[in-house]
């Protein structure tokens, strides 16, 4: 039973092509981001706080907007965000000491287990907004 | 056997669950000598929380009148803090959902950047957390004292630091005191377990006589 199990495995692994396994690395490495610098204030689950800090759970503005978090994270954001129905009004700060290519895996890991369905953006992409982010 | 053992197993839990202990009194304590009956005694006094005088979210003042013979938790926090403040807040709507409508629990949230948390500020951060502002209350007033209170009323620490991300460095515990302002416990307030931990020290707290 054990020796299918590992040869299941196996075949999991080897039907991965080298972009998904470089994307669930970079899913990875964006978890434990975010859990070190969102998750204070988003919590680990997303939910965010009462109407203090808005979730990212399954987030309507996250998910009409999914183009715009690369840079939402790097220079913050400042004003009243609509999510889910409610207007939010507090500050976010820009992400400091953190690189474009850390925020990106945390924009692939937010993408990917937030929203109802997940989202998913290209590397070019998340570059290039990241090089043009106002 | 098997039966007389699960009996007494069972009989070893329930007296384990069933013994309530009592809570420490932090703090220094003073002996006085005082006469009873004509006879010289000799007592202990017990440190209690300094006399005090904020204002609320709605420029109510808040004195040490204000929570005589109520059993409270003071915590300090700001605003704009990106760091433990959000999980501490998190934490604390727990505590006030579950002592919700409790004349006798009050939980004080002060600020520890009087200058930007302005009232209206608290105003709007204590409508957005879901608070009542009667029960849990968010407190300003001179920086010195708030700080002065912090390290000298409930063992906490408080001050700037423009290293720290916010620039204030502050401690996350929430300081529970009893109905004569003695400090009775401090727990961590970014600690799931530990809050709950609070939350059974208080049950305990209402019992004592």
């Amino acid at each position: 039973m054990r020796i299918i199990f590992q040869y299941l495995m196996l075949v999991f692994l080897f039907s991965c092509s080298d972009s998904e396994l470089v994307s669930m690395k970079q899913i990875s490495n964006g978890a434990q981001l975010y859990k070190s610098h969102c998750a204070n204030c988003h919590q680990d689950n997303g939910s965010g706080l009462a109407k203090l800090i808005p979730p990212l759970q399954h987030a309507d503005y996250l998910s009409k907007n999914a183009k715009q978090l690369p840079c939402l994270i790097k220079n913050g954001y400042k004003g009243i965000m609509n999510v889910n129905g409610i207007a939010y009004n507090m500050e976010m700060p820009a992400a400091r000491g953190i690189t474009d290519k850390e925020i990106a895996d945390i924009c692939l890991y937010v993408l990917q287990k937030f929203p109802e369905k997940p989202i998913q953006l290209a590397d070019s992409v998340i570059d290039n907004q990241l090089q043009n982010c106002e | 056997m098997q039966k007389v053992l699960g009996f007494i197993g069972f009989s070893l839990m329930f007296v384990a669950c069933s013994h309530d202990h009592s809570l420490p009194i932090l703090g220094n304590r003073t002996p006085i000598e005082k006469m009873v009956d004509g006879k010289m005694v000799v007592d202990t006094e017990y440190a209690t929380v300094p006399d005090f005088f904020f204002l609320n979210q709605d420029s109510i003042a808040v004195t040490q009148e204000t929570v005589k013979g109520k059993i409270y938790i003071a915590d300090f926090f700001f605003v704009t803090c990106p760091t433990i403040c959000p999980i501490m807040k998190k934490q604390m709507i727990r505590v006030f959902e579950k002592y919700k409508g409790d004349t006798n629990m009050l939980l004080l949230s002060h600020t520890i950047d009087p200058e930007h948390d302005t009232i209206a500020l608290l105003k709007d951060y204590s409508t957005r957390l879901g608070s009542d502002g009667k029960q849990w209350m968010f407190l300003t007033g001179n920086r010195e004292a708030i700080y002065d209170m912090a390290e000298k009323g409930y063992y906490a620490t408080a001050m700037p630091d423009s290293t720290e991300p916010g620039g204030y460095v502050h401690s996350g515990g929430f300081i529970l005191v009893d109905g004569l302002r003695r400090v009775r416990g401090i727990y961590n307030g970014t600690d799931e377990a530990e809050v709950t931990h609070l939350m059974d020290d208080i049950d305990v707290l209402k019992k004592e006589k």
